[in-house]
């Protein structure tokens, strides 16, 4: 006490001797007790964009952004490996992508390579479960000619056969690396417990399926995604919107019009079976790795509000429920946090962490309780929504910030399908949530008696406690997610 | 030196230092900021940015793992999470509350140099965001207790755990560190620490690091966002003038390290595969070869036109991936390359393709085209980098604690752009000598895997 005061007194002498012109408020003994209070709330500016279709089909979307140099472009596809690839060849979409950077018809990998380095910048081609893209991020200056080599990229690729054995050969090691690294093991294991080999989410690329891939595979998974037909070009940055057209229309010239939206039409979930504990070995861990949760509603669903601010309490932030309990009061893991997964399918909730291995069996009552607690046993306080709904809500105007950002953003209603004004109505769909609603889509939404629980870790140390939990009963699989006999 | 920069400072006083004034060149290399000084020693930045209703604000502490004792590596890191668990006037819960609970963001990180605290907070949360850290600057001791303390430290034992002890690899460069320095020498362990360090950390020495090291003398305050100046420098005069300056700091000397001969180490981890780390012991931030040196790394690995991955990944193809770099502490720094194998390549035969590789680089140097393929991506990372207020709170903060100007990113830049093939080519063959650790981490119970299984030494600990 006596040293805040004096404190106190030493900051007003050199408040008058040092600086005459701060206001009144600083000269009074201050009182650190009170947070200050926040200032007027800021505007949302949601950046404004134009979009139109172009001849080939493409959608076609600019937003002017003109306080630095930079340019964010990039053509993004509907659907991805989920509705493109053969269900015994998974990896091929992510191989097609890496090969369009391996030579064109004029250039070859080097050359490309060369003229990005000289350029400053490079081209990225990925695909993922139900969207894929080839993007740059270039100085004004640079776009033209980054644009250039991108759609050569995108339209003349030639894909050379040595380069798809050198990628093969990287692929296997990268998977063979993945075998000793719990986080790899445990997203391998948890979408195949969760969907089982029938459905594309719960399909994972193997060794198998890299071996089997051959050019003519990946020649035809190319000439049958990359189609305008399901692409936006977005351009945002240092641009015009009259002056980009024109541009983009002549890069792309040679990109007829073909290709259709995919429907994302998935097969049935399997039916979940009662809450099991799926038990991976790996001997000597010194922690284990918990995945534990169960197939959830796609992003279309009505619930998607009310789901992202029960989350956010239960295990979106860092003094959620969870990570406040497991981590800062427990000292279990170093972080623990829960999702669900929103896609055009039944995305995963999933909730988890790194435990240290001998609290494994005290980490996974405290995942249950809570669980449990969310779903009725602990209500939800006033404070907590009104602290959940603000970080939801306060979040969205800094997400604006950079041409990649912007890029996403505006690409990210694309391919939801949300509505052009949608930025603008979040704050009011969020805000809208009640406590009824957050215990209802628990309630909907996670089903305590049938979760897959699955732990990578060192079974001779955590089983015998794993057991006497009495959460569930142990099934153990391998490092692939397949059944162990014992 | 450093109290010379600091006089200077002072005797500006409250004068803006226009930095961004004199830069109205034709230039995307630019950051407006003012700077000045409070009587305490508190150094403030401020930068304002209008792109998003946003601020970032930064409080770095020239403090890291080279500042612990013997016996107590991992402290300075520890206590970065102590800094976190409520202070005098602010409960526990509050800060993340008054960031992450407002749409914001807070996070501290230590290196061997310096600690960072940071928020991110919608530009109508400033005030309170400069109220939080200055109540753990002036009043963290007022609430301290050891049941904080060792909560946090099973948390940072977590931490080991998840990127270390329980990650494939994941000792390595905590080993390379051991073996290039000598274990006097500050930068001999790494930031996390040993276990048995952070079990022996006590109350006393939170209190006696943070009266030491947590003082605004050796503080340095960046704000850069949607603000106004003039009410930013009124709260900082507010919360941050009546903490008292702290007594002087004496930083422990570091002599740059040469190694007289090559040092081989084997240790066996949980891992599917083989893999080799070199490491040579080089310069760091002050020294002008660190500029030669990120370009070397550059024409080594990276692009499939680098000298190694060309050699390697992609025309021998004995290699699946090749990274090399110039990793630059404050006071030394490390140059390191890492190789992983294809399936049915040694590393002894990797580690011996690479070295004639290297000799023959040091030989003939790079060429024109190389230098300007490994530097011509600068500019466009800086203008990307001008995108995120903390990037740039970052870079400023790092310039002033560092090198006693927050202007530095500007001399770095331009040293960046003007390394010249000779430079290159002498900073090759002044470092890459035979002076060096090699590493193998190979699959346990599989030593021969090792590069050079007989002259290697098993790591055992």
């Amino acid at each position: 006490m006596m040293r805040t005061r004096l404190r106190g007194l030493a900051s007003l002498t050199i408040l008058l001797v040092v600086v005459t012109s701060f206001d009144v408020s600083a000269r009074q003994a201050l009182d650190r007790t009170k947070a200050p209070a926040p200032g007027k709330t800021p505007e949302l500016r949601v950046p404004a964009w134009t979009k139109t279709t172009l001849a080939n089909g493409a959608d076609f979307i600019v937003s002017e952004k003109h306080d630095l140099p930079l340019v964010s472009f990039s053509v993004t596809f509907l659907g991805g490996s989920n509705q493109f690839e053969p269900a015994e060849r998974t990896g091929l979409a992510s191989m097609t992508a890496s090969m369009m950077s391996e030579g064109t018809k004029s250039r070859d990998g080097e050359a490309l390579s060369n003229a990005l380095q000289l350029l400053g910048t490079s081209v990225s081609t990925t695909v993922g479960g139900e969207s894929g893209s080839i993007s740059c991020v270039s100085t004004t200056d640079k776009f033209v000619q980054t644009l250039d080599i991108l759609a050569d990229m995108l339209l003349n690729s030639t894909f050379p056969a040595d380069a798809l054995e050198r990628l093969r050969a990287q692929r296997l090691v990268a998977l063979t690396q993945a075998r000793a690294e719990p986080d790899e093991i445990a997203g391998r294991v948890f979408p195949k417990v969760l969907y089982g080999p029938a459905h594309p989410y719960g399909r994972v690329t193997t060794e198998e399926s890299i071996k089997a891939m051959t050019r003519d595979d990946v020649v035809a998974f190319h000439g049958k995604y990359f189609q305008p037909g399901r692409a936006l070009i977005t351009v945002v940055g240092d641009v015009t919107a009259a002056g980009s057209k024109p541009v983009i229309e002549k890069a792309l010239a040679a990109w007829p019009k073909n290709g259709s939206r995919p429907d994302f039409a998935y097969p049935a979930v399997p039916e979940r079976p009662k809450t099991t504990i799926y038990l991976v070995d790996r001997p000597g861990a010194a922690q284990s790795t918990v995945a534990i949760g169960q197939p959830g509603p796609p992003r279309s669903t009505p619930d998607y509000y009310a789901m992202q601010v029960m989350n956010t309490m239960l295990g979106g932030m860092f003094q959620s429920r969870l990570n406040a309990n497991i981590r800062e009061e427990k000292g279990y893991s170093y972080g623990v946090s829960s999702s669900f997964g929103f896609g055009k399918g039944p995305g995963p909730f999933r909730t988890g962490g790194d435990i240290v291995g001998d609290k494994t069996d005290a980490a996974l009552v405290e995942f249950m309780k809570e669980l449990k607690g969310i779903l009725g046993e602990r209500p939800v306080t006033d404070e907590e929504l009104q602290t959940a709904k603000d970080s939801l809500i306060q979040r969205l105007p800094g997400t604006f910030a950079s041409v990649t950002a912007i890029n996403g953003a505006l690409t990210s209603l694309w391919r939801q399908g949300l509505p052009d004004d949608y930025y603008q109505q979040y704050s009011k769909a969020v805000a809208a949530v009640t406590k009824a609603d957050v215990l209802g889509v628990a309630k909907k939404y996670i089903d305590i008696d049938r979760l897959a629980i699955v732990v990578v870790g060192d079974r001779a140390s955590i089983e015998a406690p794993l057991k006497a939990t009495n959460i569930a009963p142990i099934a153990y699989l391998d490092i692939e997610g397949a059944p162990k006999t014992q | 030196m450093r109290t010379g920069r600091f006089a200077m400072t002072v005797a500006i006083g409250f004068l803006v230092v226009a930095a961004g004034a004199v830069a109205q060149q034709a230039t995307s290399i630019n950051i407006p900021f003012e700077t000045y000084r409070l009587p305490n020693g508190l150094t403030v930045i401020t930068s304002i940015d209008r792109t998003t209703p946003t601020v970032a604000v930064n409080m770095w502490y020239h403090v890291g793992s080279k500042n612990e004792t013997k016996g107590r590596t991992g402290f300075a890191h520890l206590f970065e999470h102590v800094m976190f668990t409520g202070s005098g006037h602010v409960p526990y819960g509050t800060h993340d509350k008054l960031t992450e609970g407002v749409g914001g963001s807070n996070n501290g990180t230590t290196s061997n140099d310096r600690t960072t605290y940071y928020e991110t907070v919608p530009s109508n949360y400033v005030e309170s965001a400069l109220w939080l850290e200055a109540d753990r600057m002036g009043f963290l001791l007022d609430s301290l207790d050891l049941t904080k303390l060792n909560a946090q430290r099973d948390i940072v034992k977590n931490e080991r755990r998840e990127g270390l002890d329980n990650q494939p690899y994941g000792r390595a460069f905590e080993i390379l560190a051991q073996e290039t320095y000598p274990a006097s020498h500050p930068y001999s362990w790494d930031v996390i620490g040993s276990m048995e360090d952070l079990s022996a950390a006590s109350e006393d020495d939170v209190k006696s690091f943070f009266r030491l090291y947590y003082a605004p003398n050796n503080a340095f305050l960046s704000i850069v966002g949607d603000f106004d100046p003039a009410q930013a420098k009124a709260w900082v005069q507010k919360y941050f003038a009546d903490i008292p300056a702290g007594k002087p700091i004496t930083r422990p000397k570091v002599e740059p390290v040469v190694l007289d001969a090559e040092r081989r180490l084997v240790f066996e981890d949980r891992v599917q595969l083989p893999r080799l780390y070199v490491q040579w012991p080089t310069v760091g931030e002050k020294s002008e070869d660190r500029f030669a040196l990120d370009v070397l790394g550059a024409t080594l690995s990276g692009p499939r036109t680098a000298r190694l991955t060309k050699a390697l990944v992609y025309d021998k193809q004995t290699a699946a991936s090749v990274s090399v770099n110039q990793s630059t502490n404050e006071d030394v720094g490390d140059f390191q390359m890492i190789i992983v194998p294809r399936p049915g390549n040694s590393l002894t035969d990797l580690e011996q393709a690479a070295d004639a590789i290297i000799e023959r680089f040091k030989a003939e140097g790079p060429t024109a085209e190389e230098i300007q393929k490994a530097t011509a991506g600068e500019e466009l990372a800086f203008v990307r980098g001008l995108e995120s207020n903390l990037g740039k709170a970052m870079r400023l903060s790092d310039g002033a604690g560092f090198h006693g100007d927050a202007g530095y990113y500007k001399t770095e830049y331009s040293k960046g752009q003007s390394v010249t093939a000779a430079d290159v080519k002498r900073v090759a063959n002044k470092y890459l000598t035979k002076g060096r650790v090699v590493l193998s981490i190979v699959p346990t119970g599989k030593l021969d895997q090792a590069s050079k299984p007989a002259e290697s030494k098993k790591v055992t600990e």
